[in-house]
């Protein structure tokens, strides 16, 4: 099986909001041991709910890992959810 | 009887998604790309394939190979778990590209879909299918990502249409039209026509036909008399011949669940308890479609002589009521009084509710206090599982079972996306 790492950390994001089909477009993030990740590509970006609060995933890359972040559209808050570094 | 082939122009358009959920997890998981992948339902070995990517069916790896199987032949294919969000949303987005074109679309099942031209507006229709298909390619990469590509069918009814979307995958875009039906059906063998399957094969066979060709050069009289046996023989020979027999919409029969057990050494009480959790999962599709149910149907496969990975045997039971019924509570005690006589060894369990109706159909009954007050529990249990997550308030007995019996994606059904 793949190995992702499943996680449920909370992140500090940069993220630009504009025009068009994808608005919002995460730039680069921070996680609590102080590593940042570059964000070099957004794969996908779906929108779920956690019963009726909507929450928008995005599966992003830095080149090296996929990373899926997470932006709790209630909360305003942003989590890294899961990690997949080797294949 | 129309015998003749349909020589109007092609009108209706069949769209799809390549390796639907394999592509999008290329999509998602850029790291992915190029790379045979296949989606499973499982995180375990054992785990049968759900779909693969292209590189990995290119490796010889097929849908319903069991992933360790697979790894044998392709050693470096990547299993991922199936993620039905990520699919219901790609769903969504080919649905919203597809309304944009005509008011008649029906999605076939959550990677197909086909769009009915005939009433569309002139100007769309002026544009010509095959540029708006060339369109709904790209526009599938610009909205949802440059990994995405779908075939596309065009012909006069949705049978030739898709055909025509599985002629060159993938990526393709083909039209069938009367010029050209005997050219394309001269390439195809007749388990390649969707609805001929083995059995039908046999069936054609016995009466001397061979292939495609051969079959649409057979009469209705010998189709309905011999092959089919049945109405069925004169849709056929309609169907070939580009007419369209299969713009009906059929109603919900049934809502059901099915779970492969996650480990075959349970207890009867721990198979209880995921029979209890599927009868939670039926009660509230069954009342998010507004229906109650008269039936209850509980199904089992059990392995046979030979222990695990055996050719299986079913046994099945059902049991109809007199009273409509739609709480969890009821489907599970009816299903829990069912399932005591289930054989031992099992592989599987299904249950489904069945004979359904509208709840505000249902009857006056002496017991309507009762059933009053049941609506009202079963209400309020559904506005805070709406509210905070599906199974968020649920029988004690289903606590530990949410982590393994989770919603798959269901195919062939567009109803819960």
């Amino acid at each position: 099986m793949n190995d992702e790492v499943f996680l449920n950390e909370r992140i500090d994001v940069i993220a630009t909001f504009g025009t068009g089909l994808n608005p919002c477009n995460p730039v680069k993030f921070r996680r609590p041991n102080g590593r940042e990740v570059v964000i070099s590509e957004i794969g996908l970006r779906h929108p779920t709910t956690q019963g009726k609060r909507a929450v928008h995933v995005f599966d992003v890359t830095d080149g090296g890992a996929d990373y899926r972040i997470e932006l709790d559209s209630e909360r305003l808050t942003w989590m890294l959810t899961r990690i997949g570094d080797r294949m | 009887m129309k015998s003749l082939y349909n020589t109007a122009e092609p009108l209706v358009m069949h769209i799809d998604l390549n390796s639907c959920f394999a592509t999008v997890e290329q999509q998602a998981r850029v790291r992915l790309r190029g790379k045979p992948v296949a989606v499973v339902n499982r995180r375990t070995d054992q785990t049968m394939i759900v779909t693969c990517s292209y590189e990995a069916k290119a490796a010889g790896v097929q849908m319903g190979m069991k992933l360790r199987d697979a790894k044998k032949i392709c050693p470096d294919l990547v299993g991922v778990e199936s993620d039905p969000p990520k699919y219901r949303y790609v769903y969504h987005k080919l649905l919203d590209i597809m309304n944009d074109y005509s008011a008649h679309v029906t999605m076939k099942s959550i990677d197909e879909g086909v769009i009915d031209f005939a009433q569309a507006p002139k100007a769309i229709k002026d544009r010509g299918l095959e540029e708006i298909g060339r369109e709904i390619k790209q526009r599938l990469r610009d909205e949802i990502g440059v990994a995405m590509r779908c075939n596309v069918g065009i012909a006069t009814n949705r049978f030739l249409a898709k055909t025509a979307a599985s002629l060159h995958k993938p990526d393709g875009m083909d039209v069938i039209t009367h010029k050209n039906l005997r050219g394309v059906l001269g390439t195809l063998e007749l388990t390649d026509l969707t609805g001929i399957a083995e059995r039908n094969k046999h069936r054609l066979n016995s009466v001397g036909i061979c292939t495609p060709l051969d079959f649409l050069d057979a009469s209705s009289d010998v189709l309905h008399s011999s092959v089919f046996k049945s109405i069925n023989g004169d849709y056929w020979h309609q169907r070939l011949r580009g007419w369209e027999v299969d713009d009906v919409m059929s109603d919900t029969k049934r809502v059901g669940r099915q779970y492969v057990l996650d480990n075959f050494n349970l207890t009867f009480d721990e198979i209880l308890q995921r029979l209890h959790h599927l009868c939670e999962s039926v009660g509230w599709r069954m009342r998010k479609q507004g229906l109650s149910a008269r039936g209850v149907y509980v199904g089992v496969h059990t392995f046979g002589p030979g222990g695990p990975w055996r050719k299986h045997r079913s046994w099945h039971v059902s049991k109809v009521v007199q009273t409509p019924f739609f709480s969890d509570q009821t489907i599970y005690s009816i299903a829990k009084s069912l399932f005591v006589h289930a054989p031992p060894d099992i592989r599987d369990i299904n249950v489904h509710c069945y004979l359904l109706e509208r709840r505000e159909r249902s009857q006056l009954n002496l017991f309507a206090d009762e059933i009053a007050r049941e609506r009202a529990v079963t209400h309020a249990v559904d506005e805070i599982n709406e509210r905070y997550g599906e199974h968020t308030l649920h029988a004690a007995d289903t606590i530990r079972t949410s982590p393994l019996v989770k919603t798959k994606i269901p195919f062939g059904s567009t109803r819960y996306l």
